[in-house]
């Protein structure tokens, strides 16, 4: 195999002066998360402050690279974009930044606009909330602050959120006792992020509450500025989206629902349904009805494909490589419904040091069985490469920089679930709820035409 | 005039005038060149449309055998390159792939720390740390806008290291900010090419042919290319995708550098001959039966093989000719629902303007605008003869400017667009689009475009796009246009366009 592999930093990990020089880290920039976020909101127009080639290095590093998407009506070449060279550096780039603005308004049809703001800009001091606020009596305009240096794509989720409540969101005088927001599902970079929101919002729409997913909503603004009228935030990610639902709590009083994952098979989603039914005080007669049908369902179907899993990957040592919210989902569905050994967890999400015991304590327990997953926070495709070699490993669930890795070095079983996944198409499915399981083996077995 | 001194090229703007606004006749367009009053212009309104480092070195430097590409840069400006490790692996080794594509490359993932105390030392961490852990015969850096703002001393840095470092530095000025071309990104990479990896030729292999292409010519292409080279002796040296370090030290043993893309070559072909005396030719590229022969024979001629070359050409023009006439009956029935013939609407960079557009008309079908990613005099006389042999035409010089170009579409109702694939929602722009080309990692023998079987390949996909176009119909009808309706009722695709630099 080419070159050959060596321990990096002889030193190790603990002296590595600059652990964030990375092979392939498994993210975007901030910028790229926002403008990924922004995307997703129908109706809103992303205008990116920043270099030429921002938006479309995140069109092939993004959305492309989230499942072979597209990027949507608005986006790759269609996305407005300041362009800036070595003139808007020495001159300043607002004045550029304000006809930008004026002439989307004039020529794009949108409900919001959204700038996104880049390195240029955040290295040569523009002033863009003075540029933003100009616009305020003509158009809904926010403002999200990033930059690529100041963080990560998943940053860039959390900044957005920051903007839109800072921007749209007023307190409503009455609050809607049904409805529930979903946070910490992030478009594009959690790349099952469409077809979770809509599993999460027909699982809760099937105990009698109402959903507002924020993304993907055809009432895009209305959605967002309905915010505040939920009776409760719903964050499904360890460490995303909490930020926000902290700030809307203090600033409009709606609690907040820790779940930290997005539920995977029937256990986690009885459980999921448990207790954001209990949170909403919904009749538990009504939510037994609905696990009781599902579980019923979902078992008898499972018995299909029992001959083809008992073949190809009983008892499966497993790694799981992706961020913190489809590791946590991905381990405890396969140890606690497949009877498959949790080996290896690689947290490729870099999530602030403060929470990374939380994480930790979400992937190590309440799992059936006898093995305890090495959790490594990771983010280097080449330290998680040598990682896997560490174990014998059947089953590969990462992204599609494991792909070949995983035949080749570990004979294991690959499915792409985590970004970047560059070698299949995801634009309905996931994993989520009662029968997402299915689904996962569905899309495993044809990696393996049993032989008999 | 190459400067190997320099650290890096002069942009494409200093070097040939190069522009990215105009639109009118191509006759106006060359005779405003010629005077020297062709001027660039600032947009109003502007989309993304890709920069020097992201169109895209990070993805083509990444796959050079035997290297470490390290982006010196955000994490953004790598993420297109997360795609190394798989898609090329698509490619069946079969197909002449070679089986070793273990890649790497890093990022200094600069931070808000390196942006103000500034990043050298953690560059030169990185330089060690691929030095360390992968022992490549290069290493390649790569800026970004972020380091240039910041005024990171690459060269110092290189200038430090090298003597401890066993690899071969090449430092790259690809800052986004340094200009409007993206094609000066190209001559960027070149430039660091030929002043830190061409090695003095130790010999010279006169059967050896330096080809250098877009990432929008496919691996079959180069199947083409090598098929035809050999059938009069010779072989391809193919840069930079796939390319060792040593087909680059190599670049100055060859007897001749080929065009594919012309432009794109520009800067390489100049820089080998002047420092080594390999000759060059920039025109034509091998696209298009006429435009493949006059390309094996421009090859002949310098390298006086005309008989072999003639033989060549015989062959192939028996064996394909007669697939390629069915493709023009078939076109030839397919009329302009204007009446007359089927109307084609190509974009198109400025090498596969000069190129493509010649093809279209050998295929017998008419083009009535061309769509143009940026112009300059490089090509200035390649463009002239271009319209002494087909007409004027009208031409739309912009990067990637999507309202632009609707708006082109809907004024000009060809019968086909035909754009690169990346283009988000344009594949319904006005009577549907459809792919130009494909890309590198296609190695269907469907996606050829270059030389005989390219030119047979290439048309009978668009004879074939003509046959059913209910997709792009069908979501043109049930999605929404992102423009008002006023801007295509004003006569203007430049409406947004300032007059003053």
């Amino acid at each position: 195999m080419g070159l050959t592999l060596v321990e990096s930093s002889p030193e190790g990990l603990e002296n590595n002066p600059y652990p964030e020089v990375v092979e392939a880290p498994r993210f975007t920039c901030a910028l790229g998360g926002a403008y990924g976020a922004a995307l997703a909101v129908f109706g809103a127009v992303p205008i990116l402050h920043s270099g030429s080639g921002c938006g479309m290095a995140n069109a092939h590093g993004l959305t492309y690279a989230s499942g072979l998407n597209s990027g949507g009506t608005i986006g790759p070449t269609t996305t407005p974009c300041s362009g800036l060279i070595e003139e808007h550096v020495v001159f300043g780039g607002e004045d550029k930044l304000r006809r930008l603005i004026a002439s989307t308004i004039e020529l794009m049809k949108a409900e919001l606009y959204v700038v996104i703001s880049g390195c240029v800009p955040a290295l040569i001091g523009d002033d863009v909330d003075s540029v933003v606020a100009e616009f305020k009596d003509q158009a809904k305009v926010i403002h999200v602050k990033t930059s690529g240096f100041i963080g990560n794509g998943y940053l860039g989720y959390n900044m957005f959120l920051d903007s839109v409540i800072d921007g749209l969101l007023v307190k409503k005088e009455k609050t809607n006792k049904k409805l529930v927001n979903i946070l910490g599902i992030a478009p594009n970079q959690h790349i099952f992020w469409k077809g979770e929101l809509a599993v999460i919002k027909r699982l809760l729409n099937s105990i009698g509450l109402e959903v507002n997913t924020l993304f993907t909503d055809f009432a895009s603004l209305k959605a967002l500025e309905a915010i505040p009228e939920a009776s409760l935030n719903l964050v499904l990610n360890p460490w995303l989206g909490l930020e926000a639902a902290q700030k809307l709590y203090d600033r409009f009083g709606t609690p907040f629902e820790h779940f930290g994952y997005v539920p995977i098979g029937p256990k986690d989603t009885s459980a999921f349904l448990r207790r954001v039914g209990k949170k909403l005080k919904v009749p538990s007669k009504k939510i037994e009805a609905v696990i009781a049908s599902e579980e019923q369902h979902v078992y008898r179907f499972m018995e299909y494909l029992t001959e083809m899993f008992m073949v190809a990957m009983p008892h499966s040592f497993t790694a799981v490589i992706a961020d913190s919210r489809t590791v946590i989902s991905l381990v405890r569905y396969g140890a606690n419904e497949l009877g498959w050994n949790p080996e290896l967890a690689v947290v490729t999400d870099d999530p602030p040091l403060e929470q990374r015991e939380q994480i930790q304590r979400l992937i190590t327990t309440g799992l059936e069985g006898t093995s305890v997953p090495r959790v490594l926070f990771d983010y280097d495709s080449h330290r998680i490469r040598l990682a896997m070699r560490e174990q014998p490993l059947q089953v590969v669930l990462g992204s599609s920089l494991e792909k070949y890795i995983a035949k080749t070095e570990s004979e294991a079983h690959h499915l792409s679930v985590s970004y970047p996944t560059y070698d299949r198409l995801v634009v309905d499915r996931s994993y989520a709820g009662f029968r997402g399981g299915i689904g996962l083996l569905e899309d495993m077995s044809h990696s393996f035409a049993g032989p008999v | 005039m190459i400067n190997l001194d320099d650290n890096t090229c002069p942009t494409r703007e200093q070097r040939a005038n190069g522009i990215n606004a105009f639109s009118g006749k191509a006759s106006e367009l060359i005779a405003q060149a010629k005077e020297g009053t062709l001027r660039n212009c600032e947009r109003n309104f502007q989309q993304n449309s890709g920069c020097l480092l992201n169109f895209y070195l990070t993805v083509r430097v990444a796959t050079i055998k035997d290297s470490v590409m390290i982006i010196h840069g955000p994490v953004g400006c790598s993420a297109p390159a997360n795609i190394y490790r798989e898609v090329y692996r698509r490619l069946w080794t079969g197909l002449n792939r070679k089986a070793d594509f273990d890649f790497h490359w890093l990022t200094t993932n600069l931070n808000e720390r390196d942006v103000i105390y500034g990043a050298s030392d953690k560059l030169r961490f990185a330089i060690e740390e691929a030095q360390r852990r992968h022992d490549p015969k290069a290493i390649f850096i790569l800026t970004s806008c972020a380091s240039g703002i910041i005024g990171e001393d690459v060269e110092g840095v290189v200038g430090d290291l090298q003597p401890r470092i066993k690899a071969t530095i090449v430092p790259i000025h690809c800052e986004g900010i340094r200009s409007r071309i993206i094609q000066t990104g190209y001559d960027a990479f070149w430039h660091g090419i030929l002043k830190y990896l061409v090695k003095e030729p130790t010999k010279k292999q006169p059967d050896l042919i330096n080809v250098a292409s877009m990432l929008s010519y496919t691996w079959q292409d180069r199947q083409e290319i090598s098929r035809l080279l050999g059938k009069i002796g010779l072989r391809a040296n193919f840069v930079p995708e796939f390319a060792s370090v040593e087909d680059f030290e190599n670049l100055s043993q060859a007897a001749l550098t080929a065009p594919v893309c012309p432009t794109y070559t520009d800067y390489l072909s100049r820089g080998l001959e002047q420092k080594f005396g390999v000759p060059y030719f920039l025109y034509p590229s091998p696209i298009g039966l006429a435009n493949t022969d006059e390309w094996l024979r421009t090859i002949g001629r310098l390298l006086n093989l005309e008989k072999k070359v003639e033989k060549v050409i015989k062959e192939e023009r028996a064996h394909w000719e007669p697939r390629m006439d069915r493709i023009k009956s078939d076109f030839a029935e397919i009329k302009s629902k204007n009446g007359g013939s089927f109307r084609i609407m190509g974009s198109l960079g400025q090498g596969r303007l000069v190129t493509q557009t010649p093809f279209f008309h050998e295929l017998g079908v008419s083009t009535p605008v061309a769509l143009c990613q940026d112009f300059d005099d490089l090509l200035l006389e390649d463009v002239e003869q271009l319209l002494k042999r087909i007409g004027d035409f009208d031409i739309i010089v912009n990067t990637f400017q999507a309202a632009e170009v609707a708006h082109t579409a809907r004024k000009f109702d060809p019968d086909m667009i035909l754009s690169c694939p990346f283009q988000g929602s344009a594949y319904k722009r006005e009577k549907g689009m459809t792919r130009i080309h494909a890309l590198r990692g296609d190695g269907r023998i469907w996606s050829t475009q270059a030389g005989y079987a390219g030119a047979v390949a290439c048309g009978s996909f668009l004879l074939q796009a003509t046959k059913n176009r209910s997709f792009q119909n069908t979501m043109l009808a049930k999605t929404e246009d992102p423009y008002k309706d006023w801007w295509y009722q004003q006569p203007d695709p430049h409406y947004y366009h300032r007059k003053e630099a």
